[in-house]
């Protein structure tokens, strides 16, 4: 398994509306993500060299507030090939989200947990591929009941290497 | 006077969320069991300001605006509970 991406909350994109609020915590860079509203950012990188195997989003996140109840993230993968017939203008091509969740965040607010979703559907994601990674709170999903900002430390993309 | 509509009352419900943690004050319970507490506030206000009416002063009563006098309550509630009186 090999470290393929580390994703900054700095190096986000964020949409015109609904995107989780930069701030600092301690110092420490977050992606404050809504738990009424559910908010998106994105990454967009190159996929490497050497790419190969199962891929993996590893989400390193604290609670601002919540001690009980579960969170649930959506990771969408949009690949884009040379030469792909895909106007970059004004069309986005994510693949299907995939979903996880972790059903029980830390029993104290400003502990830090990760949480693992293995990204089945990658969009066909090959070497040197212009690969974007969007990353949502699931506020709707059944599992997500913490209240208040999830925090969103850093992300780890993972392959098989 | 009605109870909030759906969407008000999941904007209270939003609001509160950002506020808890805005200052990351520890919230024991979850969305759901708040979600609910924000529809049974509703609910009491709403059975209650009948009474809240009768209760104030009669130069209050018929002298203060509904938003004045949802101001006053709203000030004193929040003396009261949220400054810890």
């Amino acid at each position: 398994m090999a470290t393929r991406f580390i994703l900054t909350p700095q190096a986000a994109e964020f949409p015109a509306t609904n995107f989780p609020q930069l701030n600092k915590v301690n110092t420490r860079p977050v992606l404050g993500f809504d738990a009424a509203t559910s908010e998106t950012c994105y990454w967009t990188v190159i996929v490497p060299q050497g790419w190969t195997g199962t891929v993996a989003a590893v989400i390193s996140y604290m609670m601002a507030s919540a001690v009980s109840g579960g969170v649930a993230f959506d990771v969408a993968i949009e690949a884009v090939t040379t030469g792909d017939a895909l106007d970059l203008d004004n069309t986005s091509s994510f693949d299907t989200v995939n979903g996880g969740n972790d059903s029980a965040v830390p029993g104290t607010a400003g502990y830090m947990e990760q949480l693992s979703i293995t990204l089945s559907n990658l969009d066909s994601a090959a070497a040197a591929d212009y690969l974007r990674i969007s990353l949502a709170r699931d506020v709707a999903d059944g599992n997500d009941t913490a209240t208040g900002d999830c925090y969103v430390l850093e992300v780890e993309i993972r392959d098989g290497a | 006077m009605a109870v909030l509509s759906e969407s008000d009352r999941v904007s209270v419900w939003a609001e509160d969320m950002r506020d808890i943690s805005n200052i990351r004050e520890v919230c024991a319970i979850n969305k759901i069991d708040l979600r609910a507490a924000v529809n049974a506030t509703d609910d009491w206000v709403d059975a209650n300001q009948a009474a809240f009416n009768a209760a104030l002063p009669l130069a209050a009563r018929n002298g203060l605006t509904t938003s004045q006098k949802a101001r006053l309550l709203t000030y004193v509630v929040a003396k009261r509970f949220l400054m810890g009186v």
